[in-house]
């Protein structure tokens, strides 16, 4: 992957987000091929044709001493030393990074010592778990973002602490987040994380922009009328579903409040830009099923659901 | 320019005020904060907006706007059409978005007077 | 591109994370989130004169990377800074939204229900 590529993929937000998400021990390769210290160059230059690769690290007695390139051997064979022990043609002081880190910091790495690889610590054992390259950060990167939402993938791939707010099981994933009441600073904060989520769960932009409205005028409305309450957005193989719901004081006519224009919102939240009375007709108008359940004094649970398409 | 003429330029629905279309318009307006339109908007201009609620004819009658152009075909509340009459304000509806309608009014030389 | 854009509309430039190649076709003049939600194009240029944070949720939700504000309206710090962390385009103009609109139209920017 050339270097304009990495780039750009690198620029992507959904991609800036994941380098901080995720770890080293993500995205390199375990099996890592080694030498030895007392092999020649030679040997080296075996390894490498064989494993298509560009380097790899030398160990001593199972410690990581150095690592040796395909440039080391290149000048190896140009001064005829195919013979000479690795330890001699060798980078000593090799640059190492521990698994658990994160992958920006590797990320930054590379930018700053132009190495091609390097080899991956244990911060507790010391001892080489992995390697890494750019191009693995790359393929981890686009695995990643092509990831779908079924179950069995989720298995494998759930991305750990990218989503706090899981809180199911295996045949759905459940998010859940809260929203305060009168906050009018963070209104939309809510609904712009499930959005992100979303797309990073690899549904079509098109749909997450239909459930990320509909979500958002759901949030506006329990931060307009309530104290607060929660969107809950689950995710299945072919639709999600949000549930928005609050302790508010209810809506007394149901009807009437699905009338496009129609509002009681006071002038100063028209003055913010919503209470225009658009809210529910808008919701409808972008999902595929919906249903307003509300009691005046209890409270106004809403549902919408939108059929989504196995993402390919 | 006379209202009329816009009326029929654009396809408008007059909703109130059939009987003022003779009145001159000499610029626009376009918003939906209220406050702002009280802020900015000049005496005969004709204004585009969204909002239905009654307000908007006590924001019009208060500034000397020539008239009210509601857009996306919304229809305006009966309490909007009952002070518009009261306080001779046309009200004229649109299907179209306030961009393509304020595109129209500039087809037709209508101009913002208003510099902030 | 965003530097024709930002001439046709003499606008500012408040925040921009994504450089000029950012290409405009459809507008959108609205004060009023919920209708920008309901009528707004994704990829569309909103001008608005509301200039709270709803502005940038809004833009964020309905795929929309460029904000003009328009009537010589400024927003807060914190605005900014939100549509800087979410990749939104703020632009700040003293033209009134109707005069933007008619500059816009005349460089040939369409309005959204015309696509």
């Amino acid at each position: 992957m050339s270097e304009d590529t990495t780039a750009q993929v690198l620029t992507a937000g959904r991609v800036q987000e994941l380098v901080y998400e995720l770890k080293i021990e993500d995205a390199m390769v375990r099996d890592v091929q080694t030498v030895n210290v007392e092999s020649t160059m030679d040997d080296v230059r075996a390894i490498l044709r064989e494993q298509k690769i560009s380097g790899t690290p030398v160990l001593c007695r199972g410690e990581l001493v150095g690592i040796v390139s395909i440039e080391d051997l290149l000048k190896a064979l140009a001064g005829g030393e195919t013979k000479t022990l690795v330890r001699e043609k060798m980078s000593p002081n090799v640059v190492t990074l521990y698994a658990d880190e994160p992958l920006v910091h590797a990320l930054n790495q590379f930018a700053r010592y132009r190495y091609g690889r390097f080899p991956i610590i244990d911060r507790k054992t010391k001892k080489l778990v992995g390697i890494l390259t750019k191009g693995d950060i790359v393929r981890c990167l686009l695995r990643r973002l092509e990831m779908n939402h079924q179950a069995r993938e989720r298995a494998h791939y759930r991305p750990g602490h990218l989503f706090e707010d899981v809180v199911s099981d295996k045949s759905t994933l459940v998010l859940r987040h809260r929203v305060e009441g009168s906050n009018f600073q963070r209104a939309g904060e809510a609904s712009s994380r499930l959005k992100k989520n979303l797309l990073s769960l690899g549904l079509s932009p098109d749909t997450v922009r239909r459930i990320a409205i509909a979500s958002y005028e759901a949030e506006m409305n329990i931060v307009i009328f309530t104290q607060g309450g929660e969107l809950v957005a689950t995710i299945e193989p072919n639709q999600v579903t949000i549930r928005a719901s609050d302790k508010g004081p209810g809506i007394p006519d149901v009807e009437l409040a699905m009338q496009p224009g129609y509002s009681t919102a006071p002038d100063w939240v028209r003055e913010l830009g919503f209470g225009a009375g658009m809210g529910l007709p808008n919701i409808k108008k972008n999902t595929n099923e919906m249903s307003l359940d509300s009691k005046v004094g209890e409270g106004t649970n809403l549902r919408f659901t939108v059929y989504t398409t196995n993402p390919t | 320019m006379k209202l009329r003429e816009i009326v029929t330029a654009l396809n408008l629905e007059i909703k109130s005020g059939e009987d003022l279309l003779d009145r001159q318009v000499n610029g626009g307006y376009a918003g939906d904060l209220l406050s702002d339109v009280l802020a900015h908007a000049q005496e005969g201009e004709v204004w585009v907006t969204l909002q239905t609620h009654a307000n908007i004819v006590a924001v019009a009658s208060t500034k000397g706007l020539a008239a009210i152009i509601i857009v996306h075909g919304r229809s305006p509340d009966a309490a909007t059409l009952q002070k518009a009459e009261e306080e001779q304000i046309p009200i004229l509806v649109s299907n179209r978005s306030t961009y393509d309608v304020v595109c129209q009014l500039s087809d037709l030389g209508i101009k913002a007077h208003e510099r902030v | 591109m965003l530097r024709e854009l930002a001439d046709i509309l003499q606008a500012e430039e408040l925040c921009n994370t994504q450089g000029d190649n950012v290409q405009i076709d459809i507008a959108c003049a609205c004060d009023l989130m919920s209708d920008v939600l309901l009528h707004a194009k994704a990829q569309c240029l909103l001008l608005t004169g509301l200039t709270t944070t709803q502005s940038v949720y809004t833009a964020e939700v309905a795929d929309i990377k460029v904000i003009c504000f328009v009537r010589g309206k400024r927003p807060q710090r914190d605005v900014v800074e939100l549509a800087t962390n979410k990749n939104i385009i703020l632009l700040a103009t003293h033209l009134p939204m109707f005069e933007s609109c008619g500059k816009l139209y005349r460089n040939g920017i369409k309005g959204c229900s015309e696509v």
